[in-house]
């Protein structure tokens, strides 16, 4: 102990200031001292994130070290004279290694789905939705739960800029206080061109801002917007609205190139209402599709036609005289059928038949389609049943001619401030160099992007706004349903509020947490019946995280409203009609938002980037879809790279064979194409939006008088399934309504050679419905964000080595030019009698007693012979060491100390060369065990819907099902015992413990 | 290119009759003089193929499993080829020095040592690719049993075939290299005898175990060497009984077949032989030593090749009739993807190689020209190899789901190792001819006796070991 002390004083005396001797290295250093160069003369590497060196060096560290040790040892000689002090004050809500659930709304796009974040040690790892929203129940869809990831995202700013250069913020508010002086001076307009903004209380904000400012003027602008929809309804109902549908409620639907089942308004919403609107104990309903290119919905419905977009508003007029002359409407001449006439009036029949419980649905910006659209609607008597414009939708606001409007204003220079808040027109919008051209004449340009983005590198003043995890909020998706926005990290980086920002340019300052209550104080609970104490109301709906008003004002005369003169609408689509089929010999380009990419708002999120697509399963890049006719007329393959000329420009891109796919029409995906976006999404794929025309007063997704030319080169599509028949083998089987009315055929049970198991007192196991499953895909992020799942890159997706751990298998039946589409999510399927675990050499993948298939990575040493015993090919082995920092190849995520926040601490690593695979959350079972532990019950006591894995809890159809095979009376139990169940590939004696259901034909109703 | 008289017209296995102490200075002349050009050239390839492998290994155990072509579909590819490809090829040497001794042929002695050099050579570089292939090689003694462990009870799974190998294939390697090793013993003794420099007669010295070439260590000797034969024997036909298990006692259409260990083990023989062929021209041109191996013996192995190579047809046509026969639809459209499919130049080279070109040994003209059996011995090599991929690679490639089908495109490091393993082979099988006795001398006299009527005297061989006690 005493030498202890001694070498601690030694230490100190040192500290103390004496001189020690001189010491150099080099002459130079002699001659300059030793301190002009310091310890390390190219500085240290560091590993803050912002690059910037940090002051303490190596030396002062080990300083400050021996100095604390010392002090320390000092103190441990004598008697203590002050009392200990603990070092951390635990906070009462964060306890190590225990998660919090905040509930919060999603911003990965403007349907503002209700969020429950689940946060651990601080940060948010995972997203889920949020129960006790009527709206979007617990699903999300696959943007919504990458959206965690884009928090983590590196290329985020990480402070305010001013010209490119990084400034304080007061400083920034500084400059921008002048500009705004100076427009108030010379009476400049300020604009404030936004995105859909669902938030009320940001619109206060905004409300503040035209007061303020004599001129102001606020454009909304979408990058796909419903533009014409607003319109259409304004020409209609007397309201530029979205109305609010309801899918569940209509027996027969009939969408136009509408995939409101992937992205087209609220698709998590629309997907639980399909789900909810075909359950096998209702009569069977009818889904028909016309559209160009397959989507997912299309890919769902019991009819699908492949038509021209050109002929989307020849098949909407026809249906409309179909439906007129049964309603016995006048004054409609009867149009030409760009479809079979027996079609259309097969569907027309239909819809009559089910007048006030149908709904016709039109993606097509397109005010004369959606004006026939919304008045076929109305013929059949559904407004106000199955689409609602008393409780309108708010989730798509923008205005394409007032976009429009605001840069032909830029380029006159008549515009003095420009603040953009969640828009990138630079990028998306088709008339990108006149807007670029508009913001060099702007005097002060102001954005909130949260990177330097095709449009923010152009703005005066980048002044980030948080990501909406790390900031307060509400939203107000559909009028009357509200849900709270609550920080569940403190900001990463030094951005702000862009609401806090805008009050502070108008001279309010206040924090976006007292505005945010003061709102709610005054304008929401005024309109809740019954809140009295605004704290309890607050804490209440915050804990909830949505609040469902009652009242809502009824718009007066919703159906006397017989508005909108759709007799020039269907002359107006007739007029178009006979223009494109004057375009002779060319083809259409139907520009679509893929589920993944959307509008390239997160194309910076390696998740979504590796993604595949529902239908193609191709990553990392879009592709122009051609139909197998034409591909064969045309001689392309698979990846030859075409050039698609329209008026608007030329594309170039490879070719994918995609069957249903129109004849005439090429289809390509949006959102891609990014040109300042990060590393991830840089120059992935090819941007289209500017090929998007301007139509009548909106942008149109679709381009008439294109041609395709070869160009003679040949690009490796990175696809994750390259084989799309079944080639009859039983994989996924279908059933009708009127086969499952004989009932169940117990399938012959094969003998086993092994012996059974023994069992513990559960046995879980799965159960999924190929009847509900859409292929939306959501589940494939959702596990991935669960099970730190690594993102592998276009080179190694190339070479088929995906490591996702569901999959969802395509498949195509019947003929190429109208295929039937069958979605399959496989993963581990959790045997039995497993052929993995009897070829290991080292028992690294063994059974529970639990019937879980278990992965031991630190037994496994890679001999992936598992993996090719495998029949259901769902083993993923680690090719690479996918988490090094120090390899570009794999350069996402996980390689960086940001993105591996994200990680989910329950669930390890891999290291490369181990196998692994799915594990049917085994962390989450773990952790409903504890908590039955800790309710004093035991560990078996779970109740059946208490664990929810990845896959099942943000399922919007609630297609998979977890539980307790031996329980009776658990849903999954009762799933495998019903008449659909079957497992796939059994004749092999695997016993799966995941089961499936299978894909009902529901057929026409008749 | 063969200017020997032919030796086939008579039942001689030696050349003219060239005296003991002839055929002593033969063998040992590779020995003693220096090699000729040919060896160094054959040796600086040989040697580049050794060094290339060391860099391939070293990238691959650097970087991991990815640098392959593999991928979530094609597990193995070419790292198991060439693992059965040369466990293959280690069969001929067992066999000619085991089976052939029990059964007193004759013909063997002049193979027979060389064929077991190689036998161990190829288990060495078919070792190699198990360890090679493994995503954690430095984990790799978590296949052997040990006990106890930083695991607890934890032991290997007895139920896995890739165990089953482990056992087989050391077995394998242990008792050849026994057996190689006791039938150089003499050899070595002489060598010793006629050494002049002090080391090698230290070496030698040390290695022949203080042979005296008494009676009754030569009773002992032959005891001995039966009872290895005897050992050996069972070997032969149980480790490519249980490589071919790798495959068989898996699920996989195209894997899932019990006629896989007599057919691997008839393949592995033909392939063995093929490369003994190979071989053996080799030496025999490049050692001037066509006295010693005749085209006797290349007629004999001509031989063996037509008998296994139909065996291995009949394989071939057999899993194809089941195919048909048995109706299971993954494996039917696993066979019609085998002869149609993207890899079918496989199969048709494959059918080539092992079916129709060893055909062409009903023909005695064929079996004796040297130029037209090294043609064959070399396809009998790719087609083996071929085999073996087609086996492996095509039925990973389109298993039971179709969403999980691929395609396997090999890299250059997968190039690169199989190259590479050739180099090791080859530089251990040079050195082994520059420095070893690669005929037995001992085994030669025996016959070079018997050949030239009992009236020669053995005691000719003056330097033989016989005298050293």
């Amino acid at each position: 102990m005493s030498d202890h002390c001694n070498g601690a004083k030694t230490e100190l005396v040192t500290l103390g200031g004496r001189r020690t001797p001189e010491h150099w290295k080099s002459p130079e250093e002699r001659r300059n001292g030793a301190a002009s160069r310091g310890e390390f003369p190219g500085g240290l590497p560091s590993v803050r994130p912002d690059d910037q060196g940090s002051d303490t060096t190596r030396r002062d560290f080990l300083t400050l070290m021996g100095f604390g040790t010392a002090a320390v040892s000092v103190a441990a000689c004598r008697a203590p004279e002050q009392k200990a002090v603990p070092i951390a004050v635990a906070s009462d809500e964060m306890i190590p290694g225990v998660p919090n659930f905040y509930a919060t709304t999603c911003g990965g796009c403007a349907s503002a789905c209700s969020l429950v974040v689940k946060q651990r040690d601080g940060r948010p790892i995972k997203i889920e939705g949020n129960e006790v929203s009527t709206l979007f129940g617990g699903a999300t869809c696959a943007t919504g739960q990458a959206t965690v990831l884009s928090l983590y995202d590196q290329e985020r700013l990480r402070g305010p800029l001013w010209k490119g250069e990084p400034l304080a913020w007061d400083k920034i508010d500084e400059q921008i206080a002048a500009g705004l002086e100076a427009a108030r001076a010379k009476a400049g307009r300020v604009v404030l061109l936004s995105g859909t903004i669902t938030s009320p209380s940001t619109r206060t904000v905004i409300e503040r801002w035209r007061k303020a400012f004599p001129g102001f003027q606020h454009v909304i602008y979408d990058a796909v917007s419903a533009s014409a929809l607003r319109r259409a309804s304004a020409a209609a109902f007397g309201r530029a609205i979205v109305p609010h549908y309801a899918f569940d409620r209509a027996r027969v639907i009939v969408a136009l190139d509408a995939d409101f089942l992937g992205t087209w308004l609220s698709p998590v919403e629309f997907a639980r209402q399909y789900a909810r609107g075909r359950t096998l104990d209702q009569p069977a309903g009818l889904h028909v599709q016309f559209e160009p290119g397959m989507s997912v919905t299309g890919s769902n419905a019991d009819r699908r036609i492949a038509v021209a977009p050109s002929a989307l508003g020849g098949v909407a007029a026809a249906l409309l005289a179909r439906i007129a002359r049964k309603a016995g409407e006048a004054g409609i001449a009867s149009t030409k059928d760009p479809v079979d006439a027996g079609v259309l009036d097969s569907v027309a029949d239909e819809l009559w038949k089910h007048r006030g419980e149908s709904l016709v649905v039109a993606g097509c910006n397109d005010d004369a389609i959606q004006l026939t659209v919304l008045t076929l609607n109305r013929l059949l008597g559904n407004v106000g049943k199955t689409l609602d414009i008393d409780r309108p939708s708010l989730q798509r606001q923008g205005d394409d001619a007032a976009m429009a409007q605001l840069i032909a204003d830029m380029q006159r220079g008549e515009v003095h401030t420009l603040i953009i808040h969640g828009a990138n027109p630079v990028y998306d919008h088709a008339d990108a160099a006149g807007f670029t051209a508009g913001l060099a004449k702007v005097a002060l340009s102001i954005s909130t992007a949260d990177r330097r983005d095709e449009t923010s590198a152009a703005v005066h003043a980048v002044c980030p706004d948080h990501h909406f995890l790390e900031s307060w909020g509400d939203a107000e998706p559909v009028a009357g349903y509200l849900s709270l926005t609550q920080p569940t990290i403190a900001p990463l980086f030094d951005t702000r509020s862009a609401v806090e920002s805008l009050l502070r340019w108008i001279g309010e300052p206040a924090t976006h947490y007292a505005y945010l209550r003061d709102h709610w104080r005054t304008e929401v609970m005024p309109r809740q019946a019954g809140a009295r104490d605004f704290d309890a109301f607050w804490d209440h709906t915050l804990e909830r995280g949505v609040l469902e008003l009652a009242e809502v004002g009824k718009t007066a005369g919703a159906e006397a409203a017989a508005g909108g003169d759709w007799q020039a609408a269907v002359a107006t689509i007739g007029l178009d009609a006979e223009r494109a089929a004057g375009q002779g010999d060319h083809y259409e380009l139907a520009m679509f938002e893929s589920v993944a990419m959307r509008d390239g708002k997160n194309a910076n999120n390696p998740w979504l980037l590796e993604l595949p697509d529902p239908i193609t399963k191709v990553t990392w890049g879009n592709v122009l879809l051609i139909a197998p006719s034409t591909a064969g007329k045309l001689g392309v393959r698979d990846g030859d790279v075409l050039e698609v000329t329209t008026s608007a420009g030329a594309v170039r891109l490879p070719a994918f064979v995609q069957p249903g796919q129109h004849a005439r029409t090429l289809s390509v995906a949006l959102g891609f194409g990014r040109k300042q976006v990060g590393k991830a999404g840089n120059g992935v794929g090819a941007n289209l939006f500017a090929l998007t025309p301007m139509v009548r007063g909106s942008r149109r997704l679709w381009a008439e008088g294109a041609t395709v030319k070869l160009t003679g080169d040949h690009e490796k599509l990175a696809g994750t399934q390259s084989h799309f028949s079944m080639e009859g083998r039983p994989i996924v089987l279908e059933t009708t309504r009127a086969e499952l009315a004989h009932g169940r055929e117990e399938p012959e049970q094969l003998p086993n050679l092994w012996n059974e198991r023994p069992q513990g007192e559960k046995s879980w196991g799965m159960s999924i419905d190929l009847d509900s499953c859409t292929g939306c895909s959501a589940c494939v992020i959702a596990c991935q964000a669960e099970n730190n799942v690594p993102v592998v890159g276009k080179d190694q997706i190339q070479r088929q080595r995906v490591m996702h751990w569901i999959r969802i298998d395509r498949y195509y039946s019947g003929s190429e030019d109208s295929p039937e589409v069958l979605h399959q999510p496989m993963m581990c399927q959790h045997c039995g009698h497993a052929p993995c675990e009897t070829v290991c050499p080292v028992l690294a993948t063994t059974t529970s007693s639990e019937g879980l298939n278990q992965q031991v990575y630190n037994r496994c040493i890679g001999t992936r012979y598992c993996a090719n015993n495998c029949p259901y090919k769902v083993r993923r082995f680690n090719w690479y060491n996918y988490t090094d920092t120090n390899n570009p190849q794999f350069d996402y995520n996980m390689a960086n100390p940001i993105g591996r926040l994200v990680l989910n601490p329950d669930v390890t690593v891999r290291s490369r060369g181990v196998m692994e695979k799915c594990s049917l959350c085994v962390q989450r079972i773990h952790v409903a065990k504890n908590a039955a532990v800790k309710r004093g019950e035991p560990a078996s006591s779970v109740r059946d819907g208490e664990i929810k894995t990845a896959c099942q809890q943000v399922c919007p159809t609630d297609a998979i099902v977890f539980g307790d095979l031996n329980d009776p009376h658990s849903r999954a139990a009762q799933r495998v015992r019903g008449e659909r169940a079957y497992r796939v590939l059994d004749d092999l004696g695997t016993r799966p413990n995941v089961s499936y259901l299978k894909k009902v034909r529901h057929g026409q109703s008749t | 290119m063969d200017n020997l008289p032919e030796g086939v017209t008579e039942p001689r296995w030696i050349a003219g009759s060239p005296t003991l102490k002839q055929i002593t200075a033969d063998i040992a002349a590779p020995m003693e003089g220096r090699p000729g050009k040919l060896w160094y050239v054959c040796f600086v390839f040989a040697a580049l193929g050794l060094l290339d492998l060391l860099g391939m290994a070293t990238y691959l155990i650097a970087k991991g499993i990815g640098v392959w072509g593999l991928n979530n579909s094609v597990g193995w590819a070419f790292d198991i080829t060439n693992f059965v490809f040369w466990i293959g090829i280690g069969h001929a040497g067992t066999l000619i020095s085991a089976i052939l001794l029990l059964f007193r042929q004759k013909w063997r002695t002049s193979i027979n040592r060389s064929a077991e050099a190689m036998t161990i050579f190829a288990v060495m570089c078919a070792g190699l690719f198990p360890l090679l292939h493994m995503g954690r090689p430095w984990d790799a003694f978590f296949i052997f049993p040990y006990f106890p462990n930083q695991h607890g009870p934890l032991w290997v799974n007895f139920r896995s075939p890739l165990v089953w190998d482990v056992f087989a294939i050391s077995t394998y390697f242990t008792i050849s290299l026994v057996f190689w090793f006791l039938g150089l013993i003499p050899d070595l003794a002489t060598m010793r005898d006629r050494s002049i420099g002090k080391i090698k007669k230290l070496v030698f010295g040390v290695l022949s175990l203080g042979w005296n070439g008494s009676h009754r260590t030569w009773a002992r000797y032959e005891v001995v060497s039966l009872i290895l034969a005897g050992l050996a024997t069972p070997l032969v036909l149980s480790v490519h009984s249980i490589v071919s298990m790798d495959f068989a006692t898996s699920l996989l259409p195209g894997w899932h077949t019990t006629i896989f260990p007599p057919y691997f083990v008839a393949g592995a023989i033909y392939s063995g032989f093929g490369m003994v062929l190979t071989l053996l021209i080799l030496t025999r041109q490049t050692m001037n030593l066509q006295r010693y191996i005749t085209m006797r013996h290349l007629d004999s192995m001509a031989k063996v090749l037509l008998l296994t190579g139909s065996i291995v047809s009949f394989a071939y046509a057999t899993e194809f009739f089941a195919a048909w026969y048995g109706g299971n639809i993954y494996e039917r459209y696993h066979f019609i993807n085998r002869a149609t499919g993207p890899y079918a130049f496989g199969f048709y080279l494959m059918v080539l190689c092992n079916a129709i070109a060893p055909q062409l040994f009903w023909f005695k003209k064929i079996r004796n020209n040297v130029a037209i059996l090294f043609v064959i011995s070399i396809l009998v090599n790719i087609g083996m190899w071929f085999e073996r991929f087609v086996i492996i690679v095509v039925s990973l490639h389109r298993a039971f789901l179709p969403s999980g089908w691929g395609m396997f495109y090999p890299t250059l490091i997968d190039f690169g190792i199989l190259v590479g393993s050739f180099g090791l082979f080859f530089t251990l099988f040079l050195l082994f001819i520059r420095f070893m006795p690669m005929i037995a001398a001992w085994e030669v006299k025996a016959v070079a006796v018997e050949q030239a009527g009992h009236g020669a005297d053995p005691g000719h061989g003056a330097e033989g070991g016989s005298h050293a006690g």
